[in-house]
């Protein structure tokens, strides 16, 4: 887990994608966020699918959304 | 510095914005980051924004603030589904300029029907990694000329992402496969496999379209990846592109989502 400028930023694996273009992400500890994704994810068409490893970041008032910023290559 | 204070409805504590850098902007709420705002210039010269934010207020205020500062037009991308991001840039002015469909196509030959279709009498497909750079830059010019000459290249063609140099838009030749004839290329296809097998583009000369030339290429780029192990590609097809939406359907392509290209 990172923390820079207010930012929390956790590594998690996509387990599932839902409506509204949203994602089920677990994190490290086991624990599970609502996410979206970043503009930057969304301007360059980065596909996220089920299973793959992202970096989330979280609000720093409510630790259950997120919003994924990077998809790790594997 | 260029900063603005907001009274935001949310909280009692102002919302700034405050521009971090040339084409970068915060929100902040008692000094947290409660948004982010960028803009950057696409391949094509036009500038797309993005905006993050953890709730409305700081969205709109982000967009009011890059909306006055930035020089229209500006564009922006949203997934359809996303309705409550969709609606914030609707807030801000933004209507849609362009839908594309995803699809994911699989690649199993005995799946997308393709199991033995080969190109047209004369032709030869050349996998990616083998083409001619000189011959396949040629190809690649003719067909954005003869699309710039009809539609226009960026207004129906796939969004171009990566930089590239003045007149030279292949980046990477060995993305390319393209089909051959004695002398010259008539069609290309572009698949990039970063995670998962994306295929960029698909395009055939003017002249040559209506031989089977594009799906040739299509059945080669699949068979291809489904040798690589992957039993999924996915693409991107303009709404108003009937003949690619119809060389993909009949592969058996599913639509998962669709992406709006928004403009103000």
């Amino acid at each position: 887990m990172t923390k820079n400028k207010n930012v929390i930023e956790v590594e998690g694996r996509v387990v599932e994608c839902l409506r509204s273009a949203m994602f089920t992400v677990e994190l490290e500890n086991g624990h599970q966020v609502l996410a979206h994704i970043s503009g930057k994810i969304r301007k360059n068409y980065i596909k996220i699918l089920p299973e793959d490893r992202v970096l989330v970041e979280l609000p720093p008032y409510d630790l259950t959304r997120g919003r994924i910023v990077f998809r790790f290559r594997n | 510095m260029d900063t603005k204070p907001f009274a935001s409805g949310l909280s009692e504590n102002a919302v700034t914005i405050t521009r971090v850098a040339y084409r970068q902007w915060h929100a902040l709420d008692d000094d947290l980051v409660v948004g982010r705002g960028h803009a950057h210039h696409r391949p094509d010269g036009r500038l797309f924004v993005s905006i993050d934010a953890w709730h409305d207020i700081a969205f709109d205020r982000l967009a009011e603030v890059m909306v006055a500062k930035l020089p229209a037009p500006l564009y922006t991308v949203v997934d359809e589904a996303d309705v409550e991001l969709t609606a914030g840039w609707r807030r801000a002015g933004f209507t849609v300029r362009r839908r594309e469909w995803e699809y994911a196509v699989s690649t199993d030959p005995r799946a997308t029907g393709l199991e033995g279709v080969l190109p047209p009498s004369g032709v030869t497909i050349v996998p990616a990694g083998q083409a001619d750079e000189g011959l396949l830059r040629e190809v690649d010019r003719a067909i954005r000329h003869e699309v710039e000459a009809t539609v226009g290249w960026w207004q129906s063609m796939p969004a171009e992402v990566l930089p590239h140099t003045e007149g030279d838009t292949v980046v990477d030749p060995t993305k390319y496969a393209v089909a051959a004839a004695p002398g010259r290329y008539l069609g290309l296809i572009r698949v990039v496999t970063a995670i998962r097998p994306r295929i960029g583009l698909v395009a055939v000369r003017a002249g040559e379209q209506r031989r089977g030339i594009g799906r040739a290429l299509l059945a080669h780029a699949l068979l291809t990846a489904h040798r690589s192990g992957f039993t999924t590609a996915w693409t991107e097809v303009h709404e108003s592109n009937h003949a690619a939406t119809a060389l993909f359907e009949s592969v058996g392509a599913r639509p998962m989502s669709s992406n709006l290209e928004l403009v103000r």
